[in-house]
């Protein structure tokens, strides 16, 4: 047994004690607790805006909500900048959102996810843009006809482009000066592109990579394929899609176009394919280049800047890259990709995606307008982060202070290449990338790995393609 | 040394009459609700974030699921597609490999680490090496493996510099199939031995010095002294740190996500990958759940097995 009664010193402790917990209590409740209206998106009427988090910062944040807000002071706005590595890793999160029932109104969708949004997600702008044909046609006739096609799916328009980036080559002037190079003309050769590739490596030693290149869909091994005048998966186009094209494009641009692309068919072993990996091959074993895995975006502005690579495939979106980075203009210049069988290019292009789940359509159709005018595009996209989807903002102004000298190969990549197209994207891309990216890794372990890997590649696409998303 | 270990179930002592139990007392009824009450939080935690996931994998696993459709009944077939894919299957040989390897190779460091800080040197130099050696723990994985990146980049890592200033030509760290493991198998152990190294100088500060003294009187020396005592005497804290290795090791993901994303090819792929993979990439949520059960089953078998060796291994003081 214990004594039951309690010392004096007891009760002074348990009363302090007593009067601390009351003294929690009592704050913690005070304190504004989250609620169900504090998810985003969730109850609280706003039309919420998921973007990609490193592309919109708070600045642009701020430019799109109070910019909407003056002009639609009776919708309540959110911007959601969703925090992920690539577009992959955002499409995820965005479905894990959609999965929790917390799915925005809009998504901002690049390429990659323009026809897995408009098969599974997506609404069809159709209606909204054949009602406001008038005040839009300003914004078709500045946008070219390509970046609009790449946002159809089976005949009716998804996305309106508000930016883009082809993958044209980038050359570090300092690079060109030291192997005696000079700058490539516009219709230079895949064989003029090895040759610079071998005198810079001549003229910079071992530490040096003359030609540095990013396995991934946009910008990896595609522009080759492209260039070789062939596909990772067969390429053809929708039906459909005249009501756009007769509404709103010339009859000159108007011609070959069509509801939107189709990529069916894997062709991974087709000989063309098979040429542009032995070339990129061959360029490994002749250390002319960064092999698939040693290349990636997080340190190449870095070595790009310092004069530790000579040439690299990027958009309009690398110029404020390499500004921030302190590159001067004259520094660093940009050309279109060399011709191999063809010379056209590839591109991946952005732009607002309204999901069917959306209760605020008619609200969401018009920050969608909104957000492709030229003013707000001005102010969004004022550090040359990326290419404009309109032609008209591509001028010296833009590029004077940044650089680089031939800015208008970025425009040009579509004006003057018409068939230039966007990367394949099919509704299955996460696991066509997947599969690209890995057996691209093993076909260039050596010249001799290319075929085996390719028709493992070959395999691995079938399957994909074959899968119900 | 005799095993001298504790039996599971302790033989029933002979009830001569069940009696009734005494009526537990107001005290001890208070008791028990305040123990209660004190389990309540973990208990309920379990219960809600880790044996409803584990049910709901389960369930999943017998569903095709892409998270925008609603799920349709698929019986066994996410397990029938999960052993015909050479991807999940390669993954689970990675795995394996690189869970032998890595246990191995961080149990063997932070051993003669720990015997080493645990040899004669000043108390200060020995809090700092602990420090030091329990510091890239308490890092975040993703962080060090971006760093790591950096360093064992082929062509601007600083690893291959340092190695070309005495004449050494690059090592393709993550870009061979050969290297890209061992590259992947280093950044993870320099990261987690920090762990098994804590175990073990605690558990040879918990060796009593009369052990060692009689040892030493019988002649015994050095190696000889650290396998026939130590080595026996540590082995309780060697399951301990082997346990907690494994099953971290199998579920390694960050090192190789960030490193080499998988590649080159699929040679450093892992199964908790091709979960990521198949389900937020791929949408496959159902076949994702699969491959998560079977590597679940795997923790548990290898677990169990352990513990079942350890009868004849593990020696209890």
């Amino acid at each position: 047994m214990t004594d039951s009664h309690f010392s004096r010193r007891s009760l002074l402790r348990y009363g302090a004690y007593g009067a601390g917990a009351a003294a929690l209590a009592g704050t913690a409740a005070s304190w504004d607790r989250l609620t169900g209206a504090d998810i985003p998106g969730r109850d609280d009427g706003s039309l919420v805006v998921a973007t990609l988090g490193p592309a919109y910062g708070p600045e642009a944040i701020r430019t799109l909500t109070e910019g909407f807000r003056k002009s639609h002071p009776d919708i309540k706005l959110r911007i959601n900048a969703v925090q992920a590595t690539d577009w992959s890793d955002f499409f995820a999160k965005i479905l894990t959102q959609i999965a929790a029932g917390t799915a925005p109104d809009l998504v901002y969708v690049a390429t990659e996810g323009v026809q897995l949004f408009a098969q599974r997600l997506g609404v069809a702008l159709d209606k909204w843009v054949k009602r406001d044909a008038d005040e839009l046609r300003e914004y078709f006739a500045d946008v070219h006809p390509s970046l609009v096609e790449s946002m159809m799916y089976e005949g009716s328009l998804y996305q309106l482009p508000v930016e883009f980036n082809a993958a044209d080559i980038y050359l570090n002037s300092q690079v060109l000066k030291r192997a005696g190079a000079s700058f490539p003309a516009a219709d230079w050769t895949r064989d003029d592109f090895t040759a610079l590739l071998r005198d810079m490596k001549k003229s910079s030693g071992s530490q040096f990579t003359p030609y540095f290149w990013t396995n991934r869909l946009w910008g990896g091994v595609v522009p080759w394929l492209f260039a070789n005048d062939t596909n990772l998966l067969s390429e053809s186009k929708a039906p459909g899609g005249a009501w756009l094209w007769d509404s709103f494009y010339p009859a000159a641009d108007r011609q070959g176009r069509g509801g939107g692309y189709r990529w069916t068919t894997p062709q991974a072993t087709h000989e063309r394919v098979e040429e542009a990996y032995d070339y990129l091959a061959s360029l490994i074993q002749e250390d002319l280049c960064t092999r698939p895995e040693g290349g990636n975006g997080q340190n190449l502005i870095g070595v790009f800047s310092t004069g530790r690579v000579g040439v690299t495939p990027a958009g309009g979106f690398w110029a404020g890259g390499l500004n921030l980075a302190g590159m001067k203009p004259g520094s660093f210049d940009v050309q279109y990709f060399p011709r191999w069988r063809t010379q056209r290019m590839q591109f991946g292009a952005a732009g607002y995606a309204l999901l069917r789940t959306s209760k605020l359509q008619d609200e969401a159709w018009e920050f969608i307008k909104f957000a492709s005018r030229r003013d707000t595009l001005m102010r969004l996209f004022e550090t040359n982060q990326t290419t404009p989807a309109r032609r008209s903002m591509l001028t010296a102004d833009r590029y004077r202070e940044m650089g680089p000298s031939h800015w208008q190969v970025f425009y040009d990549t579509l004006d003057k290449f018409p068939d230039t197209g966007p990367i394949p994207a099919p509704p299955q891309v996460a696991e066509v990338e997947q599969v690209l990216l890995k057996h691209t890794g093993t076909a260039l372990a050596s010249r001799r790995s290319v075929a085996p890997a390719l028709r493992r590649m070959q395999s691995d696409l079938e399957k994909a393609m074959e899968r119900d998303v | 040394m005799t095993n001298t270990q504790i039996p599971a179930v302790r033989p029933q002592q002979p009830v001569a009459e069940a009696a009734p139990a005494p009526r537990p007392s107001a005290r001890e009824r208070g008791t028990r609700l305040l123990a209660a009450l004190f389990l309540a939080p973990t208990i309920v935690g379990i219960v809600i974030f880790t044996v409803v996931p584990i049910v709901g994998s389960i369930v999943l696993s017998l569903f095709h699921w892409n998270v925008i459709d609603s799920p349709t009944f698929a019986g066994a077939a996410n397990y029938r597609e999960m052993v015909n894919d050479s991807t999940v299957l390669v993954s689970f040989r990675n795995t394996l490999v690189f869970m032998v390897l890595a246990v191995a190779l961080q149990l063997l460091i932070a051993l003669t680490l720990a015997l080493a800080v645990n040899g004669r040197m000043p108390v200060w130099l020995r809090s700092v090496f602990r420090s030091a050696f329990f510091f890239p723990l308490i890092l975040s994985a993703a962080s060090i493996s971006v760093v790591m990146k950096y360093l064992f980049n082929q062509d601007f890592g600083l690893v291959n510099w340092l190695l070309g200033l005495i004449g050494i030509a690059p090592v393709p760290w993550l870009t061979s199939e050969n290297s890209a493991m061992a590259a992947v198998i280093l950044v993870y152990v320099w990261q987690q031995f920090g762990f098994s190294f804590l175990l073990f100088v605690g558990g040879l500060n918990n060796i009593p010095k009369e052990i060692h003294e009689a040892a030493s009187l019988d002649g015994a020396t050095g190696l000889r002294k650290h396998l026939s005592v130590t080595l026996p005497l540590l082995s309780p804290t060697l399951l301990v740190a082997s346990v907690v290795g494994i099953i971290n090791a199998l579920q390694v993901f960050e090192q190789p996500y960030v490193l080499t994303n998988g590649g080159p090819g699929d040679s450093t792929r892992t199964v908790v990958m091709v979960i990521y993979e198949t389900a937020f990439e791929q949408l496959r949520f159902g076949e994702a759940s699969a491959v998560g059960v079977l590597l679940f089953v795997l923790v548990m078998a290898v677990t169990a097995l352990q513990f079942r060796l350890s009868r004849r291994f593990v020696h209890y003081q």
